[in-house]
């Protein structure tokens, strides 16, 4: 099973793009849904109180939720744009250009969004520089 | 420059002899051969009860596609340099019932096929002349790419949806009925359009993962058909009009 990971990684990794892609979406797709989980139940301690909420609040005030927030951005990163992308397929929008589409547009672009605001995050929130 | 290729051959058996499920040969290639060769030279020098199914060799009939590295591939057009590995893993497609080793019955391609109502049915049946199809017409500019399928199975193989759901049309049988139903000269359209409009085995169990697209040895944009298909029965004025 490693070998064809592997083997399928290297060799057909632009090949099957729209298939990594898919998968991608799914699995920041549930993440998301678990966060979305995580930020009502927070929400919801308002309902008890400012004391109640100030607790709830400040759990995330640590270093490790700093970098959670860091992976969250990826996610919400990686998930808007190849969304996107999905969006402009179905509207059969750059269907043969999928490919670069998902490589260029959802992982290149995101990627430099991702890094414009996880660095001032990790610097100032985690580094506290 | 004459170059010799060592490559090791794990070749799936149906069914399964002495308890193991894949078969390993050594074999000796030239730099030109392709995987349908090896399994050539291997039924030929190491082991006659070899099971796999070929007939035209030059990639025109389709019958020949087999699972090569856990991809659906020709193997009649498939050069094993070009695979860039020592050993070569050959399993029969997936979603086909196994005949022997690694030849498959296409029947549940075919059935779904069928279900797509694939042959011509005439407007005017009783014309003598040639019907004109305009130049510019969105048939003319659209089917040279998309009229090539050789009912290979590959694409049906690389679907997982085809996996999951054994009604599911696949993306051979929607890109047949695609060309059909955007044939000006076409009278079955509506009945077409129902099966594609299905939402449990139709267009819409497409997950646009573009793996028949990644796989189809003719280079056909298949999930191009499936999403303009979608977007013909989302505004079925625009795209369906004769």
């Amino acid at each position: 099973m490693k070998l064809y990971l592997r083997e399928a990684v290297r060799k057909y990794r632009w090949q099957f793009s729209g298939m990594v892609a898919w998968l991608i979406q799914r699995v920041t797709g549930l993440l998301l849904l678990f966060y979305l989980f995580l930020h009502v139940e927070t929400i919801s301690k308002l309902s008890q109180g400012p004391v109640a909420f100030d607790q709830a609040v400040g759990t995330f005030n640590s270093p490790l939720f700093k970098l959670l927030e860091i992976a969250l951005l990826g996610t919400v990163v990686l998930h808007a744009f190849n969304g996107v992308r999905i969006t402009l397929v179905d509207l059969g929008i750059g269907v043969e250009k999928q490919r670069h589409l998902f490589w260029y547009v959802a992982v290149g672009i995101g990627l430099l969004v991702f890094l414009a605001g996880a660095i001032p995050m990790f610097l100032f929130a985690v580094l506290r520089v | 420059m004459f170059v010799e290729l060592n490559i090791t051959l794990r070749v799936s058996r149906h069914p399964a002899r002495n308890g193991k499920a894949f078969d390993e040969y050594r074999v000796q290639l030239e730099e030109r051969m392709s995987v349908l060769d090896a399994l050539f030279r291997v039924q030929r020098e190491q082991d006659s009860s070899l099971g796999f199914r070929c007939s035209c060799r030059v990639g025109m009939c389709g019958t020949c596609a087999v699972y090569v590295n856990r991809v659906p591939r020709l193997a009649c057009s498939t050069l094993v340099r070009s695979l860039e590995c020592d050993v070569l893993t050959i399993e029969p497609l997936p979603h086909y019932p196994i005949v022997k080793d690694v030849a498959v019955s296409l029947q549940p391609f075919f059935e779904q096929w069928r279900r797509a109502k694939p042959a011509f049915r005439p407007r005017k049946p009783e014309a003598r002349d040639l019907a004109r199809i305009p130049k510019d017409s969105k048939y003319r500019r659209l089917t040279p790419t998309k009229r090539d399928c050789i009912t290979c199975g590959a694409c049906f193989a690389a679907c997982s949806i085809v996996g999951m759901n054994d009604h599911y049309l696949g993306p051979a049988a929607i890109n047949k009925a695609f060309l059909r139903v955007l044939d000006p000269r076409d009278a079955a359209r509506e009945e077409r359009v129902k099966v594609l409009d299905r939402s449990l085995d139709g267009v819409w169990r497409c997950h646009t993962q573009f793996n028949c697209t990644a796989v189809c040895p003719r280079h056909i944009d298949l999930t191009d058909s499936i999403v303009r298909i979608k977007r013909a029965l989302f505004w079925p004025g625009r795209l369906l009009k004769p």
